[in-house]
């Protein structure tokens, strides 16, 4: 193999990289990026934005850990196309050849095009640099658009600096894509408990102001604000590809194989650019999420060095600190599984809500506010996809309790 | 072979000293809620099982850290963490099913069970037995540990 390019220098980008060089001593990799910084946290920029993480410990690698591993970087190139055929990478500064191409792209946040959105004010939180850009703008008065896990965690960063935060949410409570109903309704009211203002079932349809953004008009009312911050999704980076003639799935990310290679030999992708497989459903997803866009880089890379590996699929994961109180989220919302024969375990205490969804016997989601303890032994059993009668079978077995003793906190989530 | 921490959960009684040796080893705190090993308590069957980190081969806490600060180390095979690193987001707590992964206020940092050097306290302090510290063939009985690997890794 001649050699091995990777564009992009995120999760998946770096997790291919360092599994390539693990496995393999000699092969160049080249990796090539537009942001001329070390791979850092995407998921901590927020704990950034509320002072409670230093910037300099957002980043994961320095420039000098790039070389030590033998990666060639190409920082702060922008790609202009793919020549498949040529096997060459066009950027605006040189070109590039490959032999074998990892596509680690990811994804951009979307600013909904309403009149005014290019007000000075407008902001999304996806890298370092829009978080450097918030914090000169110095927000007072904020509105989040969105209530997904960034919107959230953005709303509760910026109140711990001392600015007045909304939530506008266009469902009709938060979190809609992470939590089912009720939970997200608790979640909501310690939000509102904490001096964070929640407006469900709201659209935002313009900003104004002169200069910098100044209000903001929902379909309900206006709203008084110096910084909107949207956080009302994400678009896969798929462009370069798409014109290079690689094949884009249904739900906009670029398609794979189990393999996780594109429709082009030798073109490998990973991390949020793709559309991989659900673990639980076996349906196609954008999974978005840490966690896997590292496994996804590991397996691409394997693939791409000959070693036949499937990926098993993607399972999401969310845990949010919610003012000091730790919500969960593992696997599917029953808006997501159809809300067909879910059985829900439920139960609550003063301080603790838990909910387990339960489909033909077999665990598919689980969400949890203020709970640390059983989260991962359910969480295993799910990915196991061991039954529920199996687990409770074991469970009351003092023998077999003894061997998979593992169960036991797991126990009180399960109980119906 | 590698020695490991094995726990025998037929011979613990549920004393506690364990965590209390390892509590004060690691944060000269006589505070159990510091020990990174826990004894699971089961009082209405009588079972006591103490919990602590398996030092997995693929560990799911590397897997979901988000600051990719989790680490195998290549000499000992131990799971081992940058602490200085550490934003304490509690996704490894989460992950793990063994619930060996600890939050510990005073270093606002999640730890694991680091067999303290080679020379683990809770073993040195258990009375009973439940705890040993030596190469896995030497203690385990072959049945049991297939039928555990037989639920663990299928």
């Amino acid at each position: 193999m001649k050699n091995i390019v990777i564009i992009g220098n995120g999760a998946a980008g770096n997790s291919a990289a360092e599994t390539i060089r693990r496995e393999n001593s000699e092969v160049p990799i080249i990796m090539i990026a537009q942001e001329e910084l070390p791979v850092y946290s995407a998921c901590a920029l927020p704990d950034c934005l509320s002072g409670g993480v230093d910037r300099n410990r957002l980043f994961i690698k320095g420039m000098q850990d790039y070389s030590i591993l033998g990666i060639t970087t190409k920082f702060g190139y922008e790609i202009d196309r793919i020549d498949i055929k040529q096997r060459t990478i066009i950027t605006d500064k040189e070109a590039i050849d490959f032999d074998r191409l990892i596509l680690a792209t990811g994804s951009r946040a979307i600013i909904p095009p309403v009149p005014g959105c290019n007000l000075d004010g407008n902001f999304v939180v996806k890298t370092i640099g829009d978080i450097d850009r918030i914090m000169a703008h110095k927000p007072r008065q904020v509105l989040v658009v969105g209530s997904g896990n960034i919107g959230i965690e953005v709303a509760e960063a910026l109140q711990v600096r001392g600015c007045q935060v909304t939530i506008v949410e266009l469902m009709d409570y938060i979190l809609p894509r992470i939590f089912d109903e009720e939970p997200a309704r608790q979640l909501g009211q310690i939000l509102i408990d904490h001096g964070i203002r929640v407006l469900t079932g709201e659209r935002v349809i313009g900003v104004s102001g002169g200069q910098r953004v100044e209000q903001a008009t929902t379909d309900q009312r206006t709203i008084i604000c110096d910084t909107i911050i949207w956080a009302a999704g994400v678009k896969q980076n798929v462009e370069i590809a798409q014109t290079a003639g690689v094949k884009i799935g249904k739900l906009g990310g670029i398609q794979v194989d189990s393999h996780l290679q594109t429709n082009v030999e030798g073109i490998y992708a990973c991390g949020d650019c793709i559309e991989s497989i659900d673990m639980l459903t076996g349906n196609p997803t954008l999974s978005l999420l840490w966690p896997n866009a590292k496994r996804q880089g590991q397996v691409a890379a394997l693939n791409c060095l000959g070693q036949e590996l499937e990926y098993e699929g993607a399972v999401s994961m969310v845990v949010e600190d919610i003012c000091g109180i730790t919500a969960v989220s593992i696997g599917m919302t029953s808006t997501a599984l159809g809300s067909k024969d879910i059985n829900i375990i439920e139960g609550q205490t003063h301080n603790q809500y838990w909910r387990v969804l339960v489909q033909n016997d077999l665990i598919m989601g689980m969400q949890t506010i203020g709970i640390t303890s059983g989260l991962g032994a359910v969480m295993t059993l799910m990915k196991k996809r061991t039954t529920l009668s199996e687990f409770r079978q074991t469970i009351t077995d003092d023998t077999l309790i003894r061997k998979t003793a593992w169960y036991l906190p797991a126990r009180r989530l399960l109980e119906v | 072979m590698r020695k490991q921490l094995i726990v025998d959960s037929t011979k613990c009684t549920g004393c506690g000293l364990c965590q209390m040796a390892c509590a004060i080893k690691k944060k000269r705190q006589c505070e159990p809620s510091l020990a990174r090993i826990r004894i699971w308590r089961d009082e209405t069957r009588g079972m006591f099982i103490p919990m602590v980190c398996q030092q997995c081969e693929n560990p799911p806490c590397a897997a979901v850290c988000l600051m990719n600060i989790i680490t195998k180390d290549p000499v000992n095979g131990l799971t081992i963490r940058n602490l200085d690193a550490c934003i304490a987001c509690r996704a490894c707590q989460v992950a793990c099913p063994f619930e060996a992964s600890h939050y510990d206020y005073l270093q606002e940092a999640v730890v694991n069970c680091d067999h303290c050097q080679g020379s683990p306290e809770c073993v040195q302090y258990c009375p009973t037995g439940a705890l040993q510290y030596a190469p896995l063939n030497a203690v385990l009985d072959n049945g049991r540990h297939n039928e555990a690997l037989r639920r663990i890794c299928t």
